[in-house]
């Protein structure tokens, strides 16, 4: 039993990364009807700009928020300059957010090299022992950061006014339009959440999880299933997703073999959607269109 | 550029080159060929049929190992294992398309990206069988009448050859009823129902014929070198041929080979200069599929229209 809840303990942490990374593949596909292929490399160079902000002599605080920051107003700027000018074609936006994905790894090859990039947990290495399940403190960051940003998005989502003319722009964008939601700044809101959310994500799994040039990719697929496995779109869905995802891969990697913790992935993923396009929660008919 | 001095001129500027005896040069060209293969697949699968693959680069890979292995364990012929290669790799791009063509749009991109990362992922892991990272060495050469078919200037020949062949059967088929039945799918996939396509197996037929192109080109490539290992039939490689097909516009057979010279002679002068190429190549994608989705060639020529149409008008204005 204790075995089975380590298991979980760990996948529980990695599932809340690819819950936060799920969610900010929703918040840009909801306003802009695109899924953003380069999701998984904003949390990559969020990661690795703090690493180098460090290693500049920046206090930690502060070199993780402003990487963060720089991070989401990155992706602002993506929406203006590659997305907003090309449409809404699905192949186009397809192709265009790989091409910034592989120009983002890219870069980060020339400045920070194949290497994976250290960096230091937030508090110490000493493992804490939880009744029998020993979990990092870094892991205690990950679920408490994730639940507060989780808790944040939602109330941002449905309490303030501009979250609830983002919301409504992602239900009818003509419709929100009409009634004077400006549709490109919640376009360009939703590129900066899911940049931002994204970025946070990478930072704080960084110091359990070696990053390096290409780990956003592997991060950005697994985000994406999750987000299937919730049922596309759903935000509430996509962090469910990530947790069922990241549990899943820890055990199958427990009781099977390490070798099968990226198969599990897409496994799931191709079950999924042979099976119930629409996920857990479902949402069917957007899926087929 | 009249359609039928295409050939006739590539084929001049290719006797050209193997004429130079430039030994760089050929080798260049017998890289941009096998990269023209898979191209040409994924130009009529993408650029014809409308339906995205990511995991292209796989296809290759399955020919390559296939045909080496079949070499190597069975003792087959080259000759033998390549078309035998071809067939597998098609046979195992139909499979895949039964599988994936129930999917559209983002589902499909990502779907196609899954199965071609597992299939890198196979070739990585499944060490007994591929040599894992290591790859296979020695794999054995074309020959004919005892002579070794490996350097490079034999290879030029019979590679160009199968390429301008492919790229001329898929010139047939796409103007053929079938070709015309791709691009309605392309188009609507509704209306292509509605007037008696079956989209789903024309999906997988195309799906097919991109493996086979792939999985030919991957053979060559691998009793050309006789050495494999899976790095060069990872994801990077699928986005490079998604580039060439993009930079030609998707659809215009002839276009491919000019993304094919187009990126491989970028590659090349970026080499100097460390792992840049990787992010030109994004930015390439990003420009391209935002200011020319007709092509690089289509956007240039129109920004040429624009200016000398511009000139024009001022000049009559003037007068």
């Amino acid at each position: 039993m204790t075995e089975f809840l380590q298991y979980l303990a760990s996948g529980l942490v990695v599932g809340c990364i690819y819950g936060l990374v799920a969610v900010g593949f929703t918040a840009v596909y909801n306003v802009t009807g695109i899924v953003n292929f380069s999701q998984g490399d904003m949390s990559m160079l969020g990661a690795l700009g703090a690493v180098g902000l460090i290693g500049l002599g920046l206090p930690m605080p502060v070199a993780l928020l402003v990487s963060v920051l720089v991070v989401g107003l990155l992706g602002i700027a993506v929406e203006r300059i590659a997305i907003r000018p090309a449409g809404s074609d699905v192949l186009r936006g397809i192709i265009i957010t790989i091409g910034i994905g592989v120009a983002l790894q890219g870069i980060a090859v020339i400045v920070w090299g194949t290497d994976a990039q250290p960096l230091p947990a937030f508090s110490g290495e000493t493992p804490i022992d939880m009744g029998g399940v020993t979990v990092p403190p870094q892991a205690l960051w990950v679920l408490g950061c994730a639940a507060a940003l989780m808790l944040a998005l939602y109330v941002f989502y449905t309490k303030t006014y501009i979250g609830k003319a983002f919301r409504a722009c992602a239900m009818n964008p003509k419709a929100a339009g009409l009634m004077g939601i400006p549709n490109t700044a919640m376009r360009a809101i939703g590129f900066f959440l899911s940049s931002l959310v994204g970025a946070i994500a990478g930072v704080i799994v960084a110091p359990v999880a070696l990053m390096q040039y290409d780990t956003g990719v592997f991060l950005g697929i697994k985000g994406f299933v999750a987000c299937i496995i919730g049922g596309f779109g759903n935000p509430i869905g996509a962090a469910l997703g990530g947790l069922v995802l990241g549990s899943l891969e820890s055990l199958s990697t427990g009781y099977l073999s390490s070798g099968f913790k990226n198969a599990i992935a897409f496994v799931v993923l191709l079950g999924f959607l042979f099976l119930r396009p629409g996920g857990i929660l479902g949402e069917m008919d957007t899926v087929k269109r | 550029m009249k359609k039928q001095f295409v050939i006739p001129a590539i084929v001049v500027l290719l006797a050209l080159v193997l004429a130079s005896g430039n030994a760089y040069l050929i080798n260049l060209c017998v890289v941009a060929a096998m990269t023209t293969l898979p191209a040409v697949g994924l130009s009529l699968l993408m650029g014809y049929t409308g339906q995205i693959s990511l995991g292209h680069a796989a296809f290759v890979g399955l020919g390559a190992y296939a045909s080496a292995l079949l070499c190597k364990s069975l003792g087959l012929n080259p000759w033998l294992a390549i078309p035998l290669a071809t067939a597998l790799s098609a046979v195992a791009a139909w499979c895949i398309g039964w599988l994936v063509f129930r999917l559209r749009g983002h589902h499909l991109a990502m779907a196609t990206l899954a199965f071609g990362i597992i299939i890198h992922v196979a070739m990585v892991e499944w060490r007994g069988l591929t040599g894992g990272q290591d790859g296979l060495a020695d794999v054995p050469s074309l020959q004919v009448l005892g002579f070794d078919l490996r350097s490079d200037a034999a290879m030029f020949c019979i590679a160009w050859a199968a390429c301008l062949l492919a790229i001329v059967l898929a010139g047939n088929l796409v103007r053929s009823p079938f070709g015309f039945a791709m691009r309605t799918v392309a188009e609507n996939e509704a209306v292509a129902g509605s007037i008696g396509i079956a989209s789903a197996s024309l999906k997988r037929k195309v799906m097919a014929m991109g493996g086979a192109y792939a999985g030919f080109g991957g053979a060559l490539y691998a009793h050309w070198l006789g050495y494999i290992s899976p790095g060069p039939f990872d994801v990077g490689y699928s986005v490079r041929l998604l580039l060439i097909v993009a930079l030609g516009g998707f659809s215009g057979l002839w276009s491919v080979v000019f993304g094919v010279f187009f990126v491989v002679i970028t590659s090349e002068a970026l080499k100097p200069f460390g792992r840049f190429d990787v992010v030109i190549y994004g930015v390439l994608l990003v420009f391209v599929m935002v200011r020319c989705p007709q092509g690089l060639l289509a956007g240039l020529h129109q920004l040429f229209d624009r200016l000398s149409g511009g000139a024009r008008r001022r000049a009559g204005s003037d007068a």
